[in-house]
């Protein structure tokens, strides 16, 4: 009998394959967090990452995490548009207080971290590069654990609108800071300055671009929420896709898009956007993928001094921020504590960001490297507990989630 | 509340008034109602202001009370510093404010009830019931001299029933469907066992006759339990009625409520009619119609038996009462209410109006929280 209608033995891994069965591992994994230790799934889906990466069974390689950078672009992109569209500039021109505390919480952090990495010696470029990278709050972190436990309530709204305060402060600061870094490595001033422009500038434009188109199209389709849902998930993909081979910032590019979809369309033809469950599916992903990526070897190059350093005073940096404009931003100092702590989760994208950085400044050094993703190590494992503490403990979270 | 306090009618200025409105918040990124009372109510607090903005059962709402008034204009002086207040203290919390009797879209599951113990007292009782209770209604509250008129006065008030649901009907849209209704408002409250009408007792002595009993049977606690459309308010001396949708603008709020006054003006001083049986046997008939149909329903007169447009009735008592509202000092208000009806435009048609040109019930919400801040 000829049996050579079956396939060779084992069955070789498609992407697709790949993709299901990373879904499937992280369902498990964050419902079994849930369920027995009371965590956030997304510290399921992270360990997941963790076990399957190459730290550990190494079923998930390097090379498959290459191939997975598409994905995870997609699931940032998306993220980070909702981020940029919550970034409400009415509420901030109402209360600028509240503008102040988003600002001073950034720019505290900032300095914070800045000024104790030269303290342990770093050079001054380099250690605002690293405090740059770490101002930044996980947008994906505060917002998945914002839609699992369905909280609402001012520690829940000033949440996210700090994190996308601070993203775009860390995004800023790093556009300022890249030049510096390119002559640094004796490159010539004109790509110096041009590079870093174009990568920003460029991806702004992108933005902003994406936004009048969505605006245009919004108005002709009408208000149908299934048609304008395609819409904006359709020009979301296309402008990460866009970004990606232009070689633009993907989060620039979907933050300016979000934002400004959000805050000029004065004749309200977007309807708000929920990406629901079909986003849930990238994040499961996203996350699995960042904790495929932690580098635990980075504490051995790392000293521990050094990371609990950063640790803290980017907590207290976001603290003294929040603190200090509670009361005439309009809320209790206690809530602006549950707020400081909610915005604790480092974004993954620090692990991209840093070794960007590395590859094309080699000077940025791998102990300075290590030190942010040891941080990010910590951060990416504590960071979504704080969080569901933070909004359980502001009494915001649905009761029975 | 003790319950000697609640059998003891506490005698007030006739026809002084006063005015609670149940108002929505919602957050502007969906439009979609908001969990934020208790931290508006914590700012308000700071602030001093007449009358009082206190929680209601879900954490979505908030409801203004006006301290006690003898002029529908003092009223609405007042029912604008409180509006203002709330519109700024809840703009810094990135809230908006608005009126109208029902949000148009809101899931009622995703309310949350706001943590004191006689709300979730009613979640204990009354189940779901107590989340779709999430509707927004104004209830005005009218002074009497004595437990006996304010007896007599509920029942001559009932006849007008429709009249105050046609003024005030704002919710047309509930759980994201035009429900073709003027108030759909009225069939939330409609689902309670204690929902309905008073009983057709004579007098005051004959009311606590029935009161007692029921509370002896362990049918109600207090005077609160019985969700009536109309009920006396002994420890206020006043009688409420409870049928009006929050209006979108507090200027129509104190519109309703000059009509009221009038109306208890004109059966207080002349007590043209004694109370008679059939203005219950009409009631859910009008009721329905109105709530239905506004002023374009139906209407059965008790006494004469004959059918009218409810916006013809309307006009025609606002005519007999005249007087009576000159004398109470709102007669320049209930002529003004009197154009709205003969203009045909609801408040439920105006948020119509604003879904057919604008395309979703996001923007209606939009559209009814912009005139709750702008309009006087």
């Amino acid at each position: 009998m000829d049996l050579a209608f079956l396939p060779a033995l084992p069955p070789a891994v498609s992407q697709l394959m790949l993709f299901g069965v990373l879904l499937l591992c992280g369902l498990a994994a964050g419902e079994a967090m849930r369920r027995y230790a009371g965590l956030p799934r997304i510290t399921g889906y992270v360990l997941a990452g963790v076990l399957l990466g190459p730290q550990v069974t190494g079923l998930l390689d390097s090379d498959a995490l290459f191939e997975a950078r598409l994905i995870v672009d997609l699931a940032i992109g998306l993220v980070v548009f909702e981020l940029g569209s919550r970034l409400d500039f009415g509420w901030l021109r109402r209360n600028q207080w509240l503008f102040a505390a988003a600002l001073a919480e950034a720019l505290f952090c900032f300095l914070g971290i800045y000024v104790s990495l030269v303290f342990f010696g770093f050079a001054p470029l380099f250690a605002a590069t690293a405090a740059a990278i770490g101002t930044a709050s996980s947008p994906a972190v505060v917002l998945l654990v914002q839609q699992e436990l369905r909280s609402e309530g001012q520690v829940t709204e000033r949440m996210i609108l700090c994190s996308a305060v601070n993203t775009v402060f860390a995004y800023l600061v790093l556009a300022l800071l890249l030049p510096f870094l390119y002559i640094e490595e004796k490159v010539g001033l004109g790509t110096a300055v041009l590079h870093p422009m174009y990568v920003f500038v460029g991806a702004a434009v992108l933005g902003f671009l994406a936004s009048r188109l969505a605006l245009l199209a919004a108005r002709w389709i009408g208000k149908d929420e299934d048609r304008q849902f395609v819409l904006v998930v359709g020009l979301i993909v296309a402008t990460i896709g866009l970004a990606h081979s232009l070689r633009l910032s993907v989060v620039v590019a979907l933050v300016t898009f979000g934002m400004l979809s959000r805050n000029f369309d004065s004749a309200h033809v977007l309807l708000p956007v929920r990406l629901g469950h079909g986003a849930q599916i990238f994040f499961v992903i996203l996350f699995l993928l960042a904790g495929a990526s932690l580098e635990f070897h980075a504490f051995e190059i790392a000293a521990a001094a050094v990371v609990a350093t950063y640790v803290i005073v980017r907590f207290l940096g976001k603290a003294a921020g929040l603190l200090v404009f509670s009361r005439a931003s309009g809320i209790a100092p206690a809530k602006a504590g549950l707020l400081a702590v909610a915005l604790l989760p480092m974004s993954g994208l620090a692990v991209v960001m840093v070794r960007d950085t590395v590859t094309l400044y080699p000077s940025f050094g791998r102990e300075l490297a290590a030190v942010v993703l040891s941080a990010v190590v910590v951060l990416e494992l504590i960071g979504p507990i704080a969080t569901q503490f933070a909004l359980r403990r502001a009494g915001e979270a649905r009761p029975e989630s | 509340m003790s319950a000697d306090q609640e059998e003891h009618f506490k005698p007030s200025a006739a026809l002084s008034l006063g005015v609670e409105l149940e108002l929505q918040l919602v957050k502007p990124h969906d439009l979609d109602l908001a969990r934020g009372a208790a931290d508006l109510l914590a700012r308000l607090d700071r602030r001093k202001l007449p009358g009082a903005v206190k929680p209601e059962i879900t954490e979505s709402m908030i409801e203004l009370n006006s301290s006690v008034h003898s002029s529908c204009e003092s009223l609405l002086e007042e029912l604008n510093v409180l509006r203002k207040a709330v519109v700024d203290d809840a703009g810094v919390l990135n809230l908006r404010v608005s009126g109208g009797g029902s949000h148009p879209f809101h899931d009622w599951a995703d309310r949350r009830i706001f943590p004191n113990e006689r709300f979730i007292n009613v979640v204990q009782r009354y189940g779901y019931l107590a989340k779709q209770f999430t509707v927004f209604g104004q209830h005005i509250h009218i002074g009497c001299p004595s437990a006996d008129d304010a007896v007599y006065l509920v029942h001559m008030l009932t006849r007008y029933v429709p009249h105050f649901i046609a003024l005030s009907a704002a919710s047309p849209f509930y759980q994201g469907e035009d429900t073709s209704y003027q108030s759909s408002r009225l069939t939330a409250v409609s689902a309670f066992p204690l929902a309905g009408h008073m009983p057709f007792v004579a007098d005051w002595a004959e009311f606590l006759e029935y009161y007692v009993k029921m509370k002896r049977f362990g049918i109600v606690a207090s005077m609160k339990d019985f969700y009536w459309d109309i009920r006396p308010k002994p420890e206020y001396g006043t009688i409420e009625i409870r049928v009006c949708d929050t209006p979108l603008t507090v200027r129509r709020a104190a519109l309703l409520a000059a009509y009221a006054q009038a109306l208890a003006a004109y059966y207080l001083a002349d007590r043209p009619r004694k109370p008679e049986r059939s203005i219950y046997l009409v009631n859910s008939f009008n009721r329905f119609e109105a709530a239905r149909f506004g002023f374009a329903g139906e209407l059965i007169d008790p006494w004469s038996g004959e059918k009218r447009r409810i916006g013809e009735d309307i006009l025609a008592e606002m005519a007999r009462i005249e007087p009576h509202a000159t004398r109470a000092g709102g007669d320049e208000l209930v002529a003004e209410l009197a154009g709205v009806v003969r203009g045909g435009v609801s408040d439920a048609d105006w948020l119509r109006a604003r879904h057919r040109e604008r395309g979703a019930l996001a923007d209606v919400v939009r559209d009814a929280c912009e005139k709750w801040r702008t309009h006087n």
